[in-house]
């Protein structure tokens, strides 16, 4: 199997593959457990931390690409659409929504949408911008 | 409508919670938990994820509007610096105008941000939530 592409070598418009996603109730704890966030709120509802649904759609989507040293997260989005619930089957769709390139840093934006299993719309949307230095390479 | 107040939400950040966030994410990059490795980048040293670092303004939000963070939230920042580990870092909400989306549905808007113990800003942003009621 091929290597992952490097994140700054893809162009805008890329197309992640869709990908499928499950954050359990115990998943859940451990995210919160390591965030030190002790609210009942996630449990009681049966619905996941926002930040859980993007952290996890983010690392599904490092498993795509592969970061050079040296890159950084600038900027992140998010918006919920509606909850996601504990141990749901989501899929995560993802996109090269900007790439540019000014003295010598890559930024690329990436935008992805999480959408349980039969809904209509996505649960989650997402933008993550990363900055690399150009010519950076693993 | 005014806005709610929003409590803070501050707490120190460790190297063993920066570890166990890089097992709950997966994101187990070296300059987060590997110190030979990050004293010889720019950032001499280990860093938290940027993403841990956000949470704190989440759970803040959480704690606020409880469902209707997790069902209808917004949040839109930038990654301004790193915390470090034994950082104490605060997340604060102030209260902006709130906006229309539909005669019949406002949102509540506050500028959201997260400092150090040094008063530096290492998370700024806005983040928006549905009326309560």
């Amino acid at each position: 199997m091929a290597a992952p592409a490097l994140l700054s070598d893809l162009p805008k418009g890329h197309e992640f593959p869709a990908t499928g996603l499950q954050i359990t109730a115990e998943d859940a704890l451990t995210y919160l457990d390591a965030v030190q966030d002790a609210n009942r709120v996630y449990q009681d509802r049966g619905l996941a931390p926002p930040l859980a649904v993007a952290a996890l759609a983010l690392g599904a989507l490092l498993d795509l690409m592969e970061l050079p040293p040296g890159a950084l997260h600038t900027g992140q989005q998010f918006e919920s659409a509606a909850g996601v619930p504990l141990g749901a089957s989501l899929t995560m769709n993802g996109r090269i929504a900007q790439r540019s390139e000014r003295a010598g840093l890559i930024v690329s934006a990436i935008e992805f949408e999480v959408t349980v299993a039969g809904a209509d719309a996505p649960a989650l949307t997402g933008k993550t911008t990363v900055m690399v230095p150009a010519g950076a390479a693993p | 409508m005014s806005a709610p107040a929003v409590a803070p939400v501050v707490k120190t950040i460790s190297q063993e919670q920066i570890d166990r966030y890089a097992d709950a994410s997966g994101d187990h990059n070296p300059i987060h938990v590997d110190e030979a490795f990050a004293r010889t980048t720019p950032f001499e040293g280990t860093i938290a994820h940027g993403m841990l670092v956000l949470a704190s303004i989440s759970e803040m939000m959480a704690a606020a509007f409880g469902e209707a963070w997790l069902t209808r939230g917004r949040l839109r920042v930038r990654f301004r610096a790193p915390a470090r580990p034994d950082d104490t870092i605060t997340a604060t909400a102030e209260a902006l105008s709130s906006s229309s989306t539909s005669p019949k549905k406002s949102l509540l808007r506050y500028a959201v941000e997260c400092r150090n113990q040094r008063d530096e800003l290492l998370i700024g942003g806005t983040a928006e939530v549905p009326e309560l009621g």
